[in-house]
């Protein structure tokens, strides 16, 4: 008998990474609704290139990769919209992160930091988000980004310093003095 | 020993010992040197307790990154690209190249070929965007074809997708032509009697010419009025006599024909078979009558010899 194509493996791959890819691009783009959008498109390019890869590749890196390629594509996109909407609200008040949006929890400090998170570059901002978060090896995270594992991890500890500089202004390091 | 290293040299390092990265070098120098330095030592702390919160991120709810809505329509687009989406596979047979292509639904394309890069234009354009060449997934299906042409096998059994087929009329065609058993021939103009079109033979040759599964839709087993092949796969009739041939069917290799007086008659809706000389059979057309190679193969199919000509004691020549 013919084989069923509705036993589809990539089924096995969608109910085991798309919680995490969408949990990655909410903070990768700083939005949960181009996050929803991302992670969609994210899995359907996977799914249509996922019979070449070869068996025995890192599923997960792999789809970080799709999901780092997409994401910057749209970073790309919106920071033309923002310039372009820059020019027509002139006077508008200065940028502040959009997310995260509950004050109820402006004050946790993991909220802080992500808030800092989106305000980094956004190398930074992801490699950040894939090591720290998402605990990726180096060599994935430059292979999603296309550059050397040392500059991944160069990216890392740089977002960590401005993290770390940020957190001066709202005085949440001074706890273990 | 060596000197104790100044500021500005482990500035670099606090962050890669906080996060537990550094080299033993590194860690050395960072320690020696916070050992002496209060300032230092209070920023290698502040990077360990952001070590601590990062790691907390990892726990953490995050507001708005609720998957569950983007998972389901995920699903969805999925189930919808899979419903269009079409492998297939070119592999070398005894009869040619073939491709074969298939569905989520079965096997839609069987298709003999002269050229690779054609055949993949081809089903290029049939199929869109949601086409992809996976060998793999066609090397079952392409398997058993195998074992079929090398009469290992007389049935292929898969569910099939009709998708190219380009009328209702063609469909009511191919399942007519689909009930034909191994090992025997009808007339297009049988084919056009049983879909109650009988005028419309023509119409028949036209549909089973652009059959999308030769082979499986065994459109070779129908031939002409008086017995002549009259065509297959625009001109391989070569094909279609060794099909015939593999299946036991006596095709006179000149004129491309199959002899009618050579081989056991059946008309429906009777169960018995008879061998051609019986009653008025030998004046009847053609498109009344299916018409077997061997007695094997139409008691294959449950007929039973006739009682008054019994084609089981008075069997035709081999």
């Amino acid at each position: 008998m013919v084989r069923d194509m509705t036993e589809d493996p990539f089924e096995a791959i969608v109910a085991t990474h798309h919680a995490e890819i969408h949990r990655y691009l909410v903070r990768a783009t700083s939005r949960a609704g181009d996050a929803d959008d991302l992670s969609q498109e994210t899995f359907v390019r996977a799914y249509k290139a996922y019979r070449a890869l070869p068996p025995d590749a890192n599923v997960r890196a792999w789809l970080f990769t799709i999901a780092t390629n997409l994401s910057r594509n749209h970073y790309r996109a919106e920071g033309r919209r923002r310039q372009a909407m820059a020019v027509v609200a002139v006077g508008a008040s200065k940028h502040s992160p959009t997310w995260p949006e509950g004050e109820a929890i402006a004050n946790q400090a993991s909220a802080r930091i992500d808030r800092l998170v989106a305000t980094l570059p956004f190398k930074q901002r992801v490699a950040f988000t894939m090591r720290k978060v998402h605990e990726l090896d180096y060599d994935a995270i430059g292979q999603s980004l296309d550059c050397s594992a040392e500059s991944a991890r160069a990216h890392v500890f740089q977002a960590l310093r401005k993290i770390r500089q940020g957190l001066d202004d709202v005085d949440v390091v001074q706890t273990e003095r | 020993m060596s000197d104790i290293p100044t500021c500005r040299e482990v500035a670099r390092d606090l962050v890669a010992v906080a996060a537990g990265e550094a080299g033993a070098a590194a860690t050395q120098g960072v320690e020696r040197h916070v050992a002496t330095c209060p300032p230092c030592r209070d920023e290698l702390g502040r990077y360990r307790v952001l070590e601590g919160m990062v790691s907390d991120l990892r726990r953490a709810p995050m507001p708005g990154a609720d998957p569950t809505l983007a998972r389901a329509e995920l699903e969805s687009k999925l189930a919808d690209i899979r419903s269009r989406m079409v492998a297939y596979g070119i592999f070398p047979s005894p009869l040619g190249r073939i491709l074969i292509a298939r569905s989520e639904l079965g096997v839609s394309m069987v298709r003999y070929i002269d050229s690779d890069d054609a055949a993949r234009s081809h089903i290029a354009r049939l199929a869109g965007d949601e086409v992809v060449e996976d060998t793999t997934a066609l090397e079952p299906v392409y398997r058993e074809l195998l074992d079929y042409l090398n009469a290992r096998g007389t049935r292929l059994s898969w569910p099939l997708d009709l998708r190219w087929a380009k009328s209702e009329f063609q469909r009511r065609v191919l399942a007519a032509t689909s009930d034909l058993p191994y090992g025997a021939v009808a007339s297009y103009g049988g084919i056009a009697k049983r879909v109650g079109a009988p005028e419309s033979v023509r119409a028949v040759a036209q549909a089973l010419r652009h059959n999308p599964l030769p082979i499986v839709i065994p459109c070779h087993r129908v031939i002409g009025s008086t017995g002549d092949l009259t065509g297959y796969a625009g001109t391989r009739i070569g094909l279609k006599e060794q099909l015939l041939t593999l299946e036991g069917v006596p095709v006179s290799g000149e004129g491309h024909r199959v002899d009618r007086n050579h081989m056991y008659a059946w008309v429906g809706p009777d169960r018995e078979y008879c061998v051609p000389s019986c009653g008025g059979l030998s004046k009847m057309p053609l498109a009344q009558l299916t018409l077997f190679g061997s007695r094997r193969h139409a008691e294959a199919m449950g007929l039973s010899p006739c009682s008054s000509c019994r084609p089981d004691l008075h069997p035709l020549p081999a």
